[in-house]
């Protein structure tokens, strides 16, 4: 079962999720706080995520979600803690709000972009098969700026397939996609899980994206309430 | 990293000239200053060098603003500055693609800048050409090495022409007094004594905004949001 924690303090890990038990360990942030200004925004959090497995982070808006996503990317730097990302930065890709993609650009010449910008250079053939598996083959000299943004979403996980991460950052990926979309998008996260990488995962859809986590860490109050396995989660009192 | 700055700077240029907004956009301000200032001369006289090398760069100095405005306004839209920032991508291969794809535009819109000066400014190239083409390769460089910095200083803002401009101008007048006293001595073909002086001083501000912006161009570019 997981362990709870008021906001003071953080929560007890579990022994057989401690990075020094499991090797398989693909990020271990230890103790991290996050001041903006004077607004304390996280307060000693630790969590690991590891190969194969889905760290869900859930909380309220506000909770300190997408900043601790951020810091885990690189993205912010953490006013106290330490994060040990234990892969090449070639090897981690970020997932957002935002779709990275160029409108002007068509699909197939912003996943060469980004692939060059991950140190590889992809045939067509490779464009077309990933661009495939998001249902988008058929537009793939389309610029990306006539893409609905379910469409700009998918081409966005296909960015990422493309890269073939070992460590990936979602950041409420399925914001604004419909269900078609949402349900591509968590079976194209358990193939990833499959392919070895660990996921970290803000999520505000708590109900449909547990079954397809094993951990979760809940935040609350600008600290960790809840880090665990999500068999043992209860939700807390998020409601979503 | 060269390599993956040249990628950057490759996807720069075939947006802006495909989009046609940036390049454009500091074209038409161009030869627009070029046209007024000519318009200002009196009937029958003929601009004098220095004051046509003076309204070239100018013009070029505000085609550098536009450039620079769209080249980093082209990751804003959909979140790619995160993109890139979330990539191994070094921050300075982003700086030195968007110097080179920025030099390469200000190049483009000075071709066009120069005929137009020719025409509407009554100027000839009486001195070297290998003199002008230097002149222009070395203040386009610090251009562009200040324009890549301070472009990612003022993306984001609102007020970001304005800050832009503000900033970048005051720092840019040593390259720009060298080249317009080179122009000018092209221009007239009256080889000035100091154009050697002149040319030591670009090159040497060329050093420091390209130091400057090698150093700093990380700072600017990851502030966190």
């Amino acid at each position: 079962m997981g362990a709870r924690a008021d906001s003071q303090n953080p929560p007890p890990v579990r022994a057989d999720l401690r990075a020094d038990i499991r090797a398989d360990i693909r990020a271990d942030i230890r103790r991290v706080g996050k001041f903006f200004g004077s607004r304390l925004v996280l307060r000693e959090v630790s969590a690991q995520v590891h190969a194969g497995e889905a760290l869900l982070v859930v909380g309220g808006n506000g909770a300190g979600k997408t900043t601790l996503l951020k810091i885990m990317a690189g993205l912010c730097r953490p006013t106290a803690g330490e994060i040990d990302l234990r892969v090449a930065p070639e090897d981690c890709a970020y997932l957002g709000h935002a779709t990275f993609l160029y409108p002007r650009l068509s699909a197939a010449a912003n996943l060469t972009f980004w692939a060059r910008m991950y140190g590889q250079t992809p045939a067509r053939e490779e464009l077309e098969a990933v661009l495939s598996r998001v249902g988008l083959a058929r537009v793939i000299d389309e610029p990306a700026g006539t893409f609905s943004r379910g469409m700009a979403q998918r081409l966005n996980l296909a960015r990422v397939f493309l890269i073939k991460p070992q460590l990936v950052f979602l950041d409420e990926p399925g914001t604004g996609l419909d269900p078609a979309s949402q349900e591509l998008l968590r079976r194209e996260i358990e193939n990833l899980k499959k392919a070895g990488a660990g996921v970290v995962w803000v999520s505000h859809h708590l109900t449909a994206d547990l079954p397809h986590a094993e951990s979760v860490l809940f935040l609350k109050d600008a600290g960790a309430a809840y880090f665990g396995p999500a068999s043992g989660f209860d939700g807390g009192d998020l409601t979503c | 990293m060269l390599r993956r700055a040249g990628f950057i700077a490759a996807k720069d240029l075939r947006l802006s000239v495909g989009g046609g907004q940036g390049l454009v956009q500091a074209m038409l301000l161009g030869l627009l200053l070029i046209f007024l200032f000519s318009l200002s001369r009196p009937t029958g006289e003929l601009v004098s060098g220095q004051a046509a090398g003076a309204i070239f760069w100018l013009a070029s100095a505000f085609g550098l603003v536009l450039v620079f405005n769209d080249l980093f306004s082209l990751e804003e839209g959909q979140g790619c500055r995160l993109g890139l920032l979330s990539s191994p991508v070094p921050e300075h291969a982003v700086w030195l693609g968007k110097g080179l794809a920025g030099f390469a535009l200000l190049v483009i819109s000075q071709a066009v800048f120069l005929p137009a000066a020719a025409v509407f400014l009554g100027q000839d190239i009486q001195g070297s050409w290998g003199v002008l083409i230097l002149a222009l390769i070395g203040v386009d460089w610090g251009l562009a090495a200040l324009g890549a910095l301070l472009g990612a200083l003022a993306q984001g803002q609102g007020a970001r022409e304005s800050l832009f401009s503000v900033i970048l101008f005051p720092l840019l007048l040593p390259v720009l007094l060298g080249g317009i006293r080179i122009f000018a001595g092209v221009f007239s073909g009256d080889a000035a004594s100091d154009q050697g002086l002149w040319a030591g001083i670009i090159v040497a501000f060329d050093a420091v905004f390209t130091a400057a912006g090698a150093f700093l161009f990380p700072f600017l570019y990851t502030g966190e949001e």
